[in-house]
């Protein structure tokens, strides 16, 4: 794992789970788009009849998927916030640790010997069990964002699927088109979306 | 967790309340920090202590992001008011922090560097953010010797530090006050004890009698609006302060 001692280090860690943060508004907003748009193709399916009965079943999905995505993403914001609690707990830890070291080198005698029982114990004990505590949240962050990739793809399937159910929606076959389209776009949007997050997940963490 | 709530919006002009945070430990006391936003500009007011980090943080991140805050206003040097700059400084080390002179020497015992305050003379300053003109209007001695308000003249709006703050019992913590006189009481024993200066109480009601005010924001308890800002100051300009006890 990176050495999140350093105060360098702890800024950068802040600075990614921002990244991470903002690509996942990006994905909620995209979600958000495709709940509606799958609501208004319902409708548009049920207008057509029968020739669109198969488009409106894989509406229906697009809807649900809209949805397990929704709830993906919140789950992913809050992990990601848990993750700015510990950053702080060992922002507090490590400069703590630097001002006891400097403590130690300045002491001297009998000071200087319970200043570096201290410290061993502190390195064994806080310290570590943040790191412990980053290292499981970011394990569990690229878990959750490999499983919404595969959700994603679900996704990317159902829309390319409705995109040739519209080809048997008779008179209604061009806008059905059109909103197939539209689906495709949005879930490649997505995918690029959970790329870059992906990256900003992987990015310096050697977990 | 604490939220970010609007409380003024005029396009890209806004104010949000970062409040109420359900998770916060009761030996913490409530805070309440402030964001002003303008044309991909920000300044966060009185960031609050490193204990609520986490909390303003992920508040702030849920609707706007975080790298465009540049600027960091504090209205004294208390640590429930500023000590989460190091972890702010943490997250943008070109981040500035507007202080009283009096507290540029202090303040980087919780984190910054040199260039990182920028001193406010005791007269007041302005702070542009974004397109934005702000006032550090003085306060001086309320309860901070070295203390300042801000201002924001569109807006309307006075960020008042500890003037105005209150510290609300569970059930009654509403983000805006809105029965004056049953909130008051839960004023008036930290305005007697922390206001320790008469003359300099007058001095600030006068000045902010001034100004055109839709709400005054204290760093603690609820928000004035309307009337309740004017009646806010005449109760406090005939408050008796710097007391032990009432």
């Amino acid at each position: 794992m990176a050495n999140l001692h350093s105060s360098g280090e702890t800024g950068h860690e802040l600075r990614r789970i921002v990244r991470i943060n903002e690509e996942i508004k990006c994905v909620v907003a995209k979600a958000f788009k495709i709940n509606l748009m799958a609501m208004n193709a319902i409708f548009l399916a049920k207008r057509a009849g029968q020739s669109a009965l198969g488009f409106g079943v894989l509406s229906n999905e697009l809807r649900r998927f809209a949805t397990d995505l929704q709830q993906q993403m919140a789950a992913l914001r809050e992990t990601t916030y848990g993750s700015v609690s510990t950053v702080t707990t060992l922002v507090k830890q490590s400069r703590i640790s630097r001002l006891l070291e400097r403590a130690r080198i300045e002491a001297q005698g009998e000071g200087k010997r319970l200043l570096q029982q201290l410290m061993c114990s502190r390195d064994e004990s806080t310290l570590a069990r943040s790191e412990e505590q980053m290292a499981a949240l970011n394990r569990r962050l690229s878990h959750m964002i490999a499983a919404t990739t595969q959700l994603v793809e679900l996704g990317s399937v159902l829309a390319r699927s409705a995109k040739i159910e519209a080809a048997y929606g008779g008179g209604f076959s061009t806008s059905l088109m059109q909103v197939s389209s539209d689906f495709e776009k949005i879930i490649g949007e997505i995918q690029r979306s959970l790329e870059s997050l992906t990256k900003h997940q992987s990015e310096d963490f050697l977990a | 967790m604490k939220t970010a709530r609007a409380i003024y919006e005029d396009g890209n002009h806004k104010w949000f309340a970062i409040v109420r945070d359900s998770s916060r430990p009761d030996f913490l006391i409530d805070t309440n920090e402030y964001m002003v936003t303008s044309e991909g500009d920000a300044i966060l007011l009185d960031p609050g202590g490193s204990e609520i980090f986490p909390a303003v943080f992920s508040a702030v991140s849920t609707g706007f992001d975080p790298r465009r805050i540049h600027k960091i206003f504090a209205s004294h040097q208390d640590p429930d008011a500023i000590s989460s700059l190091s972890m702010w400084f943490e997250f943008n080390p070109a981040i500035k922090c507007y202080v009283s002179w009096m507290w540029q020497g202090f303040l980087p015992h919780f984190g910054g560097q040199e260039d990182t305050f920028v001193p406010i003379p005791d007269n007041g300053m302005d702070i542009l953010v974004g397109s934005q003109r702000l006032q550090a209007i003085p306060a001086h001695y309320l309860h901070s010797s070295g203390n300042f308000n801000l201002y924001d003249s569109k807006a309307k709006i006075l960020f008042s530090g500890d003037v105005g703050a209150a510290l609300l019992p569970p059930g009654e913590d509403g983000l805006f006050v809105e029965d004056f006189d049953r909130h008051i009481r839960h004023a008036e024993g930290f305005h007697r004890r922390w206001m320790g200066s008469d003359k300099a109480k007058r001095d600030w009601c006068a000045r902010v009698s001034a100004l055109d005010i839709d709400m005054l924001c204290p760093q603690h308890g609820a928000i004035y609006r309307g009337e309740d800002v004017q009646r806010f100051i005449d109760w406090f300009s005939r408050l008796d302060i710097g007391v032990l006890k009432s």
